[in-house]
């Protein structure tokens, strides 16, 4: 463990580590653009220089720690470097932070006001280049911002390996650019290079002009969309700037999804199933108690359902894969006893999904089938002639095998033609209306808050499940 | 001729360059004393106490490079001839290319077997189409007389060679640049550490040598260190060539004994200055390396340590002579202009410094320029200095700064009258 100094302070290290690492870990705030710790080191931003005695000006994020070397991270040297570099940076940057979607979380505007303060000294024209240069159907670029800090390349080399982008021309008119026949399309981890990119070069297209991101706030969730079970952060409206003139379903809807690093499951990553919750989440919801597809109380319709349950001699119950660590738990607890329990695929891998990589991508497409097959076994629903009830929990089921002497009650939080065929619906509420966790394929449990509020007629499965086994009040 | 030769021993003739020539004169005599008589370590001991320089620029002893690649670590070694010859001014490679290409070919297999290189690479520099074409000969004539492949010379040593030919960058020059390119990457250069020589192509141990260094090994191999020594001075053995180009009568190539007088290669050996002029300034090596006046070059002599003394280098022997009436500033926006053009935009000082110099530059010798624009240029030469990947974003700084502490009272004249005080002159006509 070789002892360095930084700042006069001594701080323990380990061999293999770098300046910049060991001034990270030991909280010295190094600034820094290319420099990022899923990546290799490209030393191309300059922005990490520190003063090393005895070897003057270098880059922090490229230098092996040496027992005993002192390390300034704040001389006036150091500063003025820094000052230097981000001249240099900002002297064919447009500048436009009025208008660009990574203003407020924007490295090099932080930067600017903690290092440099001041105007260009050039009173040169800019460098001018592309501006939304179509990357994919789901990226922008714009290569004016750019900084070339070369993080989106390296990723898609690195950890996507698509390949799909590099470099085109050289000196200060080079340009990002997509590899011919690599379309960054095909790349299902594209989107990381967007939250990657320090500067706003890099534009979501869904994103693009959406809002400011000092309206927002994001809620820890976790991505449903296969059994990674990735943790992400779900974007929406803070309550306080709500609008009250303009479309009130801008408060209620996901503005964006962001990875939340996780070490034990997604890294910093997350793919771009993960960024379209929204198609899923914000699709016709249903919010009406139903019985043969009329609307009806919720309280008519539980007490129904109850007295389908309690009349019921071969009960069986399809669980939801969808269903949180708590909902499951409360169905075992409250109605184990009562259903033969199957658990469900909700959710079945769409046409041209990305089954399986050795980077995130699972092959199953749900997010809690870990755990509800520990709570309910493996077996496949097995109906026979006695089956006289099914309780339908969630989507994917097919609805054509279940016996026609069968009652179904019918637990869905979306629109779907099979609600009105039931014998019983009840709207039920979903991830971004409640708390919860999912436990991944790997064991690993994730929880997940609200975002939004659900409508009244809505329940929360894990309630229902508490009142469904209650007894029946009276009789019809 | 400016004392003993090396290199350019020989009068150049239709056919100087070819195999049996070459053998005539005594060629790959020095092979065969390496294979045969001397062990690896015993080459790398006999170039190190030769006290060998650098002679791509930086003038790093060879033989320190060469210590630094341990022998039998079990790992492929490389091998690579820098031929990218682009430091504007800078041709002495050229020649050897040319003229006298299997005195490198030799020296690289003496190499190759000091250093344990089963496979060496020359990157030669794309634009060369005649260097190419006399290389390319000479690798075959070598093939085919058994000097590459297996078995050398009958004994344990083999070794193959590769010619690449680069694309015409600039950066391409710098070891690691080139070792990116030859990988059939962007040529970036790499941030040190690792060294090179630690890993250097196909991230392996590899050397890179310029062509004109390794030019000097077969004769070092064939009369030994102190025969060296006994060439140039004592800080800086042996001989350099000198492409000379500018305002002088004889421009070309020369080979000179390091220690040689500098006036008096430019009187005797170069034919004098354009016209019977005075000497405004001569970059010595290459336009990276910072100009010196025609007064503080008149008792110096070409030698490393000479030219360090008074701030500046050698550098690659590429020297241009500029005689009074010429405008540095002119000539200073030709010089951004190249480096701003041959910048490869890795890192950020360089790849924006060398654009703002440029145009700064540019705004100058179009008339408008403005007072504080000699202090932004100091500002961004300062600012590229040590902060960039590699040298070229030092070296735009180098020349700019260089220029700007000697002739600045031109800029302040150029700015403040918007016009040249020697109209714009880069020429130098014979008759004026």
């Amino acid at each position: 463990m070789p002892e360095i100094f930084i700042n006069g302070q001594p701080v323990q290290a380990r061999e293999d580590q770098t300046v910049l690492q060991v001034a990270l870990e030991n909280g010295f705030f190094v600034p820094y653009f290319c420099w990022h710790p899923q990546l290799s080191i490209a030393g191309n931003c300059r922005m990490c220089l520190v003063d090393v005695e005895g070897r003057g000006i270098d880059i922090a994020c490229n230098m092996p720690v040496s027992a005993g070397m002192k390390v300034l991270t704040e001389s006036d040297d150091v500063k003025a470097h820094r000052k230097a570099i981000l001249q240099f940076i900002t002297l064919n940057h447009p500048v436009d932070c009025g208008i660009c979607d990574k203003a407020g979380e924007c490295t090099l505007q932080d930067y600017h006001y903690i290092y440099n303060g001041d105007r260009s000294l050039s009173v040169d024209e800019k460098v001018h280049s592309t501006k939304f240069y179509n990357l994919s159907n789901r990226i922008l670029l714009d290569n004016e911002r750019c900084i070339l800090c070369l993080r989106c390349t390296r990723f898609t080399h690195e950890v996507s390996k698509s390949m799909a982008l590099g470099v085109e021309r050289r000196g200060d008119v080079s340009n990002i650019r997509p590899v011919e026949d690599r379309p960054l399309g095909e790349d299902p981890y594209s989107d990381n290079i967007i939250d990657i990119c320090p500067v706003g070069a890099l534009l979501s297209r869904q994103f693009l002009h959406k809002s400011r991101i000092w309206y927002l706030k994001p809620t820890p969730s976790v991505c449903p969309g296969c059994e990674r079970g990735c943790t992400v952060q779900i974007w929406h409206r803070k309550p306080e700037w709500f609008v009250k003139s303009l479309d009130a379903r801008q408060n209620t809807s996901i503005a964006r999804i962001t990875p939340l690093e996780n070490p034990a499951v997604n890294g910093p990553w997350i793919c771009n199933k993960g960024r379209d919750l929204a198609r899923i989440f914000e699709r016709a919801r249903a919010d009406e108690p139903m019985m043969k597809g009329r609307p009806v109380p919720l309280a008519e319709a539980l007490d129904a359902a109850r007295r389908l349950i309690g009349a019921a001699r071969h009960p069986v119950a399809l669980v939801s894969s969808w269903g949180s660590n708590e909902e499951l738990e409360a169905f075992k607890r409250h109605l184990g006893e009562v259903f033969h329990a199957h658990v469900k695929r909700d959710w079945l891998p769409e046409e041209g999904e990305r089954l399986e990589d050795d980077l995130l991508i699972r092959p199953d497409k749900n997010p809690n089938r870990a755990r509800a097959l520990e709570l309910f076994g493996d077996d496949e629903p097995g109906y026979h002639d006695g089956t006289d009830l099914v309780l339908v929990w969630g989507e994917g089921c097919d609805f054509a095998s279940i016996p026609a002497q069968a009652k179904v009650i019918f637990l869905n939080s979306y629109l779907a033609p099979e609600n009105g065929h039931a014998d019983v619906f009840l709207p039920i509420s979903i991830q971004t209306e409640r708390t919860g966790h999912y436990t991944n394929f790997q064991g690993v449990v994730s929880a997940f808050e609200p975002c939004f509020p659900k409508a009244a007629a809505v329940s929360d499965a894990e309630a229902l499940f508490r009142s469904l086994a209650a007894p029946a009040r009276g009789h019809p | 001729m400016p004392g003993r030769q090396i290199i350019m021993s020989f009068p150049v003739t239709a056919t100087s360059h070819t195999l049996a020539e070459y053998r005539s004169r005594g060629g790959y005599g020095a092979l065969e004393k390496a294979l045969r008589s001397m062990k690896p370590a015993e080459v790398v001991k006999e170039v190190t106490a030769s006290g060998l320089q650098g002679r791509g620029g930086a003038a790093f002893p060879v033989g320190r490079k060469w210590q630094v690649m341990v022998y039998d670590d079990g790992q492929p070694h490389y091998l690579i001839a820098n031929a990218d010859e682009g430091e504007p001014g800078t041709f002495k490679d050229r020649w050897i290319l040319e003229n006298n290409p299997h005195v490198l070919l030799e020296s690289m297999l003496i190499t190759s077997y000091a250093l344990n290189v089963r496979n060496c690479f020359v990157y030669i520099r794309g634009e060369f189409d005649l260097p190419y074409r006399r290389l390319a000969g000479a690798v075959e004539e070598a093939y085919a007389a058994g000097f590459f492949g297996e078995r050398i010379l009958g004994t344990d040593f083999s070794c193959d060679i590769v010619v690449y030919r680069g694309a015409g960058a600039y950066v391409a020059g710098e070891a690691s640049g080139l070792i990116s390119s030859l990988e059939g990457k962007k040529s970036y250069p790499r941030n040190r550490p690792p060294r090179l020589t630690v890993r250097g192509l196909y991230q392996r141990p590899t050397v890179v040598n310029n062509v004109e260094s390794l030019s000097n090994i077969a004769w070092i191999v064939a009369h030994g260190a102190a025969a060296y020594k006994e060439i140039g001075t004592p800080k800086s053995p042996g001989t350099r060539l000198y492409s000379v180009s500018g305002h002088v009568n004889r421009p070309g190539v020369y080979e000179a004994e390091l220690g040689y007088p500098w006036m008096k290669f430019l009187e005797e050996d170069c034919g004098g200055i354009v016209g019977g002029r005075a000497i405004k300034c001569v970059v010595p090596g290459g336009v990276s390396s910072k100009v010196l006046t025609g007064a503080e070059i008149k008792d110096l002599a070409l030698s490393h340590e000479a030219l360090w003394d008074v701030g500046s280098t050698l550098g690659s022997g590429g020297m241009i002579v500029i005689a009074e009436g010429t405008c540095m500033v002119t000539l200073s926006q030709i010089l951004m202009r190249f480096y701003h053009h041959e910048s490869c935009g890795q890192c950020t000082p360089c790849r924006h410094g060398t654009g703002w110099l440029h145009r700064i530059m540019d705004r100058i010798v179009a008339g408008q320029g403005r007072p504080e624009d000699i202090e932004r240029l100091y500002y961004i030469a300062k600012f590229n200095d040590g902060t960039t990947i590699c040298g070229l974003g030092d070296a735009a700084g180098y020349a700019i700064s260089g220029i700007l502490d000697k002739f600045r009272d031109e800029f302040e004249y150029y700015i403040e009258h918007k016009r040249s005080r020697y109209d714009g002159n880069l020429e130098c006509l014979r008759s004026s």
